[in-house]
This record gives structure tokens, sequence and C-alpha cells, in this order.
């Protein structure tokens, strides 16, 4: 089911990301504000001091105490606010983009996760939405820092000197952009080798896990323990590499904040520079190093770059391959739910066979159908036709006065309820899981609703009754049980058709035989239709379409 | 509680021991770089008074000066490097260790696990937490040494230069310990939530995505998303929670900086204008006093930045330890000859779950002779797959014994139990992987001919053929592009390529139609030829095999029967 669809480039990727938080831009403003203010302090503070010592010294008194006092004092409230502020705008930034991403994978994920590893979501969804953080907090504002700091530095020194200015900037821009550029540049092709490798690893720690009886029975501990340290060591190893990198222009960074020290003592030399007041000197020692400390840091920022481009293209191409393109329009209820098959015909590509070709149907509102065949014979791809999840090929599905692909999905979905051994059960309360399929649910329907399904008993037995939590894919109850809670589900929905796509798989005879006679008797106004591969004798149907394998 | 907070505390302490011999080459690099930066400071603050007042006596020639600073500033580029790489390196062997200690718990511990954690959990204690711990090594722990040790010595050395300048500082560095003691506990406290929010949020995260198919399908995925956004936004206010107080205690070093340089100048500058004739206070020694506050502080800021790496640590053990500890070492590592035969017996054998729901099987006594089959029978929920449980050795028997000739299988190595084993179950976990890797996880040894047979045997062979990659189709984590048949068909071909002589089936055609399930009850007809079957099944009426029938409900067996 690949398409051939262009994968998003790097831009478009921090495009789509910029847009998920443009409704923060006003609040982003102000986080700048505050930290170039904070930054600001800091420059004066350092440089003021530094030149209050030198002038005393010489016996003058130019800066007063109180000056370096509200420098400080701003510079320490500045500090908080700012850091505060743009964590909290940060998060919620973050925040949105967790929703937007699952609501983004929702699209594309009717028929389900596919080849898609669901640690490797997990991954996305976590870590690289996580690493997209740094893009604002330890790239964009320390570098708008740089900026800043590079005005001034470029500003007040060249009133001293102009040589020195030119050198001591160039310097500056070396360690504060130079070095962080090529970190980021060298790690960008590595960024992905260490976000693959953690998915990686995280994939074969999943496996082993979800496997863990498997892993028991086949004596696979010592193999699959190997298979884990040797998608460690490539990820450390490349952590190692990367260190190594980072490490390197580091030290480089630290070098340059040195040598443009030197280069303000040759000065005070009367080497190369001439004419500079010792005053001047310290003044000039004193910002260029604090404006050097304020950069040192961001070689090391610099090679997260790599990391970011790679994160926000996974976040962004989460849906890659799997792109299902919502197709129709119309929210308006169709006039009745008869459903009416036209000439159907369906094939999952070209050059494929047809699965259906020239297939017709008709199910009038509140009739009861059962469709049977063998596996293979395409019963659930009909189910997924029906819901939407995959187009028809050729030939009309009618809703009432409808065609299906003329009307949105969830108007289809909530019009068509389904139930299969698919349905998942959330690692919620029994209680929230039936909500799901009608969230505003009395207390009295849901308890309704779990006795049409016959597992009233069950639940009352438990001693926290609907508060009972089920458990990852309803995992405290039985198989019968759990299956028994989704029908309830089901049945709780208010849709006028329900879709069976074998809902007893799994069940054992009596149970199957219950429930069947249990689905005689309620929702009698309803549509049903009964996907099966066999018929057990006790369904009340008004009839049965019988599909076969050509 | 109270023993899970004992037991925290002394794998805590396990970890600090194993750390404490680790660090020290940071230690020693870190506490030569901070000696390195005083030098630095010193020789800048030499060149500059002289630069300022030309009159006074320096101590060495200034060219001399330049030199040794040009020296120090190199030495400490290549510090600069080697510091970080000490520091990825101890950091990475610990998580390594770490890692491999997990793992060797949770696979000795064994599937119960499942039934107590979530997967997602699991992984996420595997791969997480275990990443999260990298900063408590490589920074946690040589900075609780360093934050003392570094800024005592500096201030020895400023105390001969300005004793004024390190009373001051000394008194401003002790404002730190008591606003870190201060906003510590509560930085502890914030990052326990913040970490419990987390954890939640990923298992939700875990969850809503295996079953996004259903939650579309209800229409509910903005109704989820609203949900998402509401647990994504209480894991922001934990954050900031956590952040408010870091904050606060940075900004406490911040302030305790400021006040010590404003001081240092303010005083310098007073001695300056007291005594200006004399120079009491030499402008080298106050410069380098306000060269040297940084270098100071910077310690403690690190200390307090590496705070939180100690606050994970704490988290991850509260996960750890809820493990159980492995338990093989004193089992039976028993030799069984290959022509052995297997007779199993049940002695009063009662389990439970969990005290509040009752007892999942209770007093099953039933004694079988020497390779005779059993079919446990009974609807969903009678006890079927926990008697099979308890045969896998996923589950102890919380009273009674199971013997397997005579011996009990608790006491046995669960390697050595598990070599006798082969397994069907409703549905296998497929790997991600190839299908051929997929049924060599049975049995990676196997010959090309031995799989091949297996391969027959399950009856794949016109499956294969019709994959687009034959044996070397990928298969995604559950099995996609599998059929449940087809899925099952590898459990089929898994269980030949063992050819194990023990043949455990829970319900293995549970979620199948009639078709599938009659071809693979055929397969396991030919695997189960000469061995010891043990099969659950809800159809009464479906594919029985000769031997001891069983028919369970409620935990009991209600009735035995004897079938030829």
């Amino acid at each position: 089911m690949k398409n051939p669809q262009k994968k998003v480039k790097t831009i478009e990727a921090f495009k789509e990301i910029f847009s998920v938080w443009r409704v923060h831009r006003f609040s982003i403003g102000i986080s700048i504000v505050f930290s170039l203010l904070a930054l600001g302090f800091g420059l004066a503070l350092m440089s003021l001091a530094g030149s209050k010592v030198a002038l005393s010294a010489l016996g003058i008194a130019m800066i007063s105490s109180l000056m370096l006092k509200i420098l400080g004092g701003g510079r320490l409230i500045m500090r908080y606010v700012e850091r505060l502020y743009t964590h909290n705008v940060m998060f919620k930034a973050i925040a949105d983009l967790r929703v937007w991403f699952f609501k983004k994978l929702a699209k594309g994920a009717a028929a389900g996760l596919g080849f898609r590893h669901s640690g490797d979501i997990l991954s996305r969804l976590v870590t690289d939405i996580e690493t997209l953080d740094n893009l604002y907090l330890r790239i964009f504002l320390p570098f708008l820092g740089f900026l800043l700091t590079l005005l001034v530095l470029i500003a007040s020194i060249s009133m001293i000197n102009i040589p020195l200015a030119f050198i001591l900037s160039l310097l500056f821009i070396i360690s504060g952009f130079v070095c962080p550029l090529l970190s980021a540049w060298i790690t960008c092709k590595r960024g992905k080798n260490l976000i693959q490798g953690i998915a990686k690893l995280r994939m074969v720690s999943l496996d082993c896990i979800a496997g863990l009886k498997e892993v028991r029975v086949f004596n696979a501990a010592h193999r699959l323990q190997s298979l884990i340290k040797k998608h460690e060591a490539i990820l450390f190893n490349e952590y190692h590499a990367q260190a190594k990198i980072i490490a390197c222009f580091s030290s480089i960074s630290y070098l340059c904040g040195q040598i443009a020290v030197l280069c303000i003592f040759a000065a005070a030399m009367d080497i190369g520079f001439q004419g500079i007041h010792p005053l001047q000197i310290v003044f000039c020692l004193f910002l260029t190093l604090t404006a050097f400390e304020v950069v040192l840091s961001l070689s090391k920022a610099g090679a997260l770059a790599g990391q970011i481009v790679n994160s926000a293209l996974r976040v962004v191409n989460v849906n890659d391959g799997y792109v299902y393109v919502e197709q129709g329009y119309d929210s308006t209820s169709p006039c009745g739910f008869d459903i009416k098959i036209c000439n159907l015909g369906f094939r999952w590509k070209e050059n494929t066979p047809w699965l259906y070709r020239a297939f017709n149907l008709s199910i009038k509102q509140g009739q009861r159908i059962a469709i049977v065949g063998s596996s293979g014979a395409g019963k659930s791809t009909l189910a997924a036709l029906l819901l939407k999840i995959i187009p028809a090929t050729e030939g009309e599905i009618w809703l009432g006065d409808k065609q299906i692909c003329d009307l949105k999905d969830d108007l289809v979905r909530s019009k068509i309820a389904w139930l299969s051994q698919e349905t998942h059960l959330f690692d919620d309360t029994i209680r929230e899981n039936l909500r799901l399929g009608y969230p505003d649910a009395s207390e009295e329907e849901l308890w309704q609703s779990l006795k049409d399904a016959a597992v009233d008993d069950v639940v009352k037995s438990f001693p926290d009754g609907l508060d009972t939590w089920l458990g990852e894919g309803g995992i405290r109850v039985s198989g019968g049980q759990g299956r028994r809670i989704a029908l309830a589900r089901t049945l709780l929905s208010k849709a006028p058709i329900l879709l069976f796509d074998e809902p007893t798989t799994g069940l054992d005879v009596d149970t199957e035989k219950d429930f069947f006679q249990i689905l005689n008797r309620i929702a009698l106004d309803r549509t049903i239709i009964l996907i099966m591969h066999h018929l057990t004798g006790v369904e009340k149907i008004d009839y049965v379409c019988r599909l076969f394998d050509k | 509680m109270q023993q899970n907070k004992r037991l925290i505390k002394s794998w805590i302490k396990k970890q600090n021991k194993i750390g404490q011999k680790v660090i020290l080459p940071i230690v020693i690099l870190s506490f030569f770089s901070n000696i390195i930066s005083m030098g630095i400071a010193w020789c800048i603050a030499q060149i500059l008074g002289k630069l300022l007042l030309p009159s006074i006596h320096l101590p060495v020639s200034t060219s001399v000066l330049l030199s040794l600073y040009i020296v120090l500033i190199l030495l400490k580029g290549v510090l600069i490097y080697s510091e970080e790489l000490t520091a990825i390196k101890i950091g990475l062997i610990a998580r390594k260790r770490l890692r491999s200690e997990v793992l060797t718990q949770i696979i000795a511990a064994g599937p119960i696990l499942l039934y107590k954690h979530s997967i997602g959990a699991l992984s996420s204690i595997v791969i997480d937490q275990i990443e999260s711990l990298d900063g408590y090594f490589s920074r946690w722990l040589p900075i609780s040494i360093l934050w003392i040790l570094s800024p005592c010595t500096i201030l020895i050395f400023v105390f001969f230069i300005q004793p004024w300048a390190a009373l001051i500082i000394g008194l401003c560095g002790l404002m730190v310990p008591v606003a870190q003691a201060l906003f510590g506990i509560g930085a502890a406290v914030a990052a326990r939530k913040q970490f419990i929010a987390m954890m939640r949020l990923q298992g939700r995260f875990m969850d809503r995505i295996k079953g996004i198919a259903t939650i579309v399908l209800l229409g509910r995925s903005n109704d989820e998303a609203k949900k998402l956004a509401f647990a994504a936004n209480e894991l922001r206010i934990c954050t900031m929670k956590v952040l408010r107080v870091a904050f606060l205690s940075s900004a406490s070093i911040d302030c305790a900086m400021i006040v010590s340089i404003i001081l240092v100048a303010m005083v310098d500058v007073g001695s300056f204008y007291n005594s200006a004739p004399f120079h009491s206070v030499p402008v080298t020694h106050a410069l380098f006093a306000l060269l040297i506050i940084p270098e100071f502080f910077q310690p403690l800021r690190n200390f307090a930045l590496a705070y939180q790496d100690r606050a994970k640590l704490n988290s991850a053990a509260a996960s750890i330890v809820v493990l159980p500890e492995s338990s093989n070492k004193d089992k039976v590592n028993k030799s069984w000859n290959d022509t052995e035969l297997y007779a199993l017996e049940f002695s009063d054998v009662s389990f439970f779950w969990d005290p509040a729901r009752g007892k999942a099987l209770e007093n099953i006594s039933f004694k079988t002779k020497s390779n005779e089959n059993i079919t446990l029978i009974g609807p969903s929920g009678a006890g079927k797959s926990t008697l099979i449980d308890l045969l896998l050795g996923f589950i102890k028997p919380t009273s009674g014994i199971i013997k397997l000739n005579g011996v009990d299988i608790t006491t046995l190595n669960s390697e050595n139990y598990a070599s006798l084993l082969a397994w069907i179950g409703q549905r296998p976990v497929i790997f991600s992987s190839t299908i051929k890797e997929n049924i060599l996880f049975a049995n990676p040894n196997a010959s090309e001919e031995q799989f091949n047979k297996a391969i027959e045997l399950a009856s794949m062979k016109k499956i294969i053929q019709e994959l687009p990659r034959g044996i070397d189709t990928v298969v995604g984590e559950g099995g996609y592009g599998l059929s449940g048949g087809q899925a099952q068909r590898i459990a089929v071909a898994r269980a030949f390529l063992k050819d194990a002589p023990l043949i455990l089936l829970d319900e293995p055609t549970a979620h199948l139609d009639p078709r599938n399930e009659a071809d693979i009850f055929e397969s396991i007809r030919i695997l189960a030829q000469n061995k010891l079957v043990v099969l659950a099944t809800h159809s009464v009426s479906g594919h029985h095999l000769e031997g001891l029938h069983l028919t369970l409900e409620k935990g009991h067996i209600m009735s035995r029967m004897m079938v030829n």
C-alpha cells in the first residue's frame, strides 16, 4: 500500500512545525525580549565591574556602586523570569505539537499501524518531539544572544579601536558561530544515526519484552540480549564519535576566546594596535571575557542541530507512505440508512486480481443480514469499504440518499459502528472504555449496555465496578469478557448500523451462542451486518449473503 | 512500601559504590582544570595590573607571564576536550552495565512481568530510564565531590593573595548550600511527580497508538486528542514546577556570585581610596579576586544543574527495584535423555493472580502415564490458560506441586526446563524481522534441511510462494501482512523446528476460521506423534487428542475421562 509519495524536505518540515507553533508567536516574541534583556544586563555588569576596579585603581570614581547594584539585581531577576517564561512557552508549544502529531497519525491510521512499529511511533512522539524544544531553547535563543553580543562587542570596541574590534569580532564569530555551525553541519548526518540508533534499540527491546513468553520457551534470552547489546554498541559508538566532534569544537571555541585576550594584551603593549588607553584595555578585556563565556556552550548546542533536523523530519513524515486523503466533505446526515452497493469493484492495486467485480447488495434499514465466506473471500475488505477505510475502485456505495464517498469519514463511521476481533480495549477503566463509544452516556445507559452484552454480572463482581482498570489490551479480564465489554461499547453508540466482523472469534461455543442470542434480543431497530466464516444456527437473520473464492 | 524504600536505598548505595570507583579520572581532570583556570586568572591579573600601574613590581617579567599564559590556555584547551570525552565514556559504561543488569532481571523474571506491568512501562525502564541515568554517573557523582573540593582550593589560594576577598567570596559561597538544601527538597518531590506524569503520559500514548484504528473508527480521534492535550498539559505543569525550583536554586547561585562581585569590587575600591599612596591591596590582587569569582561559582552552578540527575536515579531506582531479583542460581540442571518418556503429576495445585479476585485454579490433582496426552476443555475463564502457564513455568503454583517425571518443575533451572518445551499460544508474537528469522528464532542453529522440513510440515510452502520475497519477506510488529492463520503457522513451524518432547497448546486455533483450524490441526497431529501434548480448547466438539480429558470450570476439574 506504499504510495510513491515524496518525503517532506527539511525546510517544509520546519515550516509545518512552525505553523503549529504560530499561535504562540506573541509569547515567543516576549520571551525573546526577556532573554536578550537578561543577557544585556550580564554583559554590562561584568564589564562595568572590571572598569570600576581599574578606574578606582587610578583614583577615578566614574561608576557608582548603585549602578552596579541595579545591574546586578536586574540581571538576577531578568534571568529567572526569562528562563521560566521561555521554558513555559516552549512546553506549551511542545504539548501542542504532540496533539498535532496524534491527530496527524489518526488520519493515516484507520487501517491500523501497518508496518510501522508502535515502538518507533512512540519514540517519535516522545523523544523526537522532546528534541524539538532544543530548536528554540538551545539554538534559536542562544543564536539571538550571539547576535546581540556581537553587536555590543562591535559597537563598544570599534569606538576604541577599529582594527581591534575587527579582530575580536572575527574571533567571536569563529567561536560563537563558525564552530557551532561546523559541529551542526558535521553532526547533521550523524544526528540521524543517533535517533535511528535509539529507535532501533527501542524496537529490539520492545520485541524482547512483548515476546517474553517466546523468549522463555525457545531459550532465546542470550540471543536477544546480545542483539540488544549489539544495537546498544552501535548507538554508543555513535554517541562517542559525536562527543569527540563536540569536544573538539568546544575546545577550539574556548581557545578563540583566549586568543582574543592575547590580542588585547598585544594592544596593551602597543603591538599591532596602537594608542589604546589602559582603562579601555580593562574594559575591552572584561567585555571580551564575558562575551566569549556567553557562546562557550554554543558548540555543544550546534551539535544538536543534526538531531533536531532529523527529529523534525521523523515527526512530520510519520504518515509517510500511508497518506490518506479525506475525500468526502458532506457533513449532513443522509435521509434513511438503507445500504445499497451497486456494481462495486475493488482491487488493491492495478494489475492485481479483482477482489470484487460487479458486486451488488441491498440492505434495508433495520434488516439483519449475514455475510458468510471463508477467509480470503474478502469479507473484511467489504467492511473496510463500508467504513471508508479504503476507497472502492469502481461502483457506488449508497447510504440512504447519499453516496458514502461524498460523506465525511467521521459521519460514515458515526452511522456504522464496528466490532471485530481487532477492536482494542484501552488501558483505562471499564467506564472510560465504554464511553469511547458514546461519551455522554449516563450511568444507567452504561449498565444497560453491559447487561445487553451479558457482562454486567462480571463487572458487578469486581470490587471497583465500572472503575475497574482493564490493563493493557484488556489483560485483566478474560478474552471472552473483554470481547463482551467491547460489544457493550458498540451497543452504546447511537449508530443505526452495527457492523460485526467475526465478533465471536476466540470465544467458546456456549458464549458464542449466548452472544448471538443476546444479539437477537437487542438493537431491534438497528441494521445489523454480521460478517462470519460460519453461522452457528441461533442467529436470527433476514437473509444470508455468501461470498465465494473465485 | 516501606520495604520498597529500603530496597531503593540499598540499590542507590550499590550504584554509588560502583560509581565512586569509575569517576576518579574525571574528578582528577576537572580539579586540574580548575587549578589551571586559577593560573590563567593570575596571569591576566598580573599583566593587567602592570598595564594599569606600570610602577608596580611583578614577580616575573611580562614576557614570561605571557608565555606562561599561552602554555596554560593550550593546556586548558586540551583539558576541555578530554574532560568531555571522559565524562561521556563514564556515562556510556554505566548505562551499558545497568541495561544489561535490568534486561537480565526482566528476562529471568519472565512472562509473569507482563501480567503486572505494561510492555510500554517495561521498555521505558530498559530504554528511557536507563538513558536518563547518563547524567548521574557522568555529571552528578563527579560534581558531588568537586563542588566542595574546587571552591575550597580556590578559596585557599585567594586567601593567601587577598584575605578580605576570600572572606567575602567564602561567605557568599556558603549561602549556596543553604539555598540548595532549601530548594533541593522541593525539587526532589516535584521531580518525582514529573517523572510519574511522564510515565503515565507515555503509557497512554503507547496504548492509544496501538488502538488507533479503534479510536478512528469510533470517530473519537478529536476527543482523544483533547484528552491527550490535557495529559500533555499536566506534564507541562509538573515540569514547570520542577524547573521553577531548579531555576530558583540557580538564581540563588547567581545572586551569591553577583553579590560577591559587587562586594569585592567595592572593598577593593575602598581600600584604594583609604590607602592610595601605599596600595595596601595591590591592583593585581584585586583583579585576580574579581576574575576568579566566576571560576569559584562554576562548580556550585554545575552542582545545581546536576541535582536533577540525582532525582532521576531515585525515580529509576523506584521502577527497577520492583522487578523481581533473578533466582535461577540454586536451581537444578537436570539432564534429560532423548529417549525419555514423560509423565505429569499435579498434586493439589492452586493459583491466584490476585487475592481479591479469587482463585484461578483450586486444588487441581491428576496424574498421567508416560507420554499420555492431556486435553483441557472448558469455557473461557475456566483456568485452562492458567494451567498451561503453570506448565510453561511462567507462573508458580500458589500452593501444591507440579511434577514432571517425579521432579518438581519449580526446582528446575528455567533454561533447562524450557529446553523440553514447545508451545503454541493463541497468538504468537511475530518479531519485526523476516519470516525466516522468525521461524529460526526457535532454533537458530537449525540446518537448511531442518528448516525446510519445518516449513513443509507446518504447510507453509504455499503461503511462502505467494509472498513477494518468499521467506525473506519482512513482517512487521504483530505480523502485519500475515493473516491469523499465517502467523499461527509460523508458531507451528517454530514448534517443529524445536522438536521438543513436551508440547503445550493453548487454544492454538481460537482466532482462526474452520478451514485454517483444520489445516493447523493436521500439522499439530504430525507434531504430536510420540510426544506428550497438553491441549487447551474451548470447543466441545472440536479436535481432541487421545489420552486424559479434563473438563475445567471456574478453576475446578468438573470431570475426567480417558479417550482412546
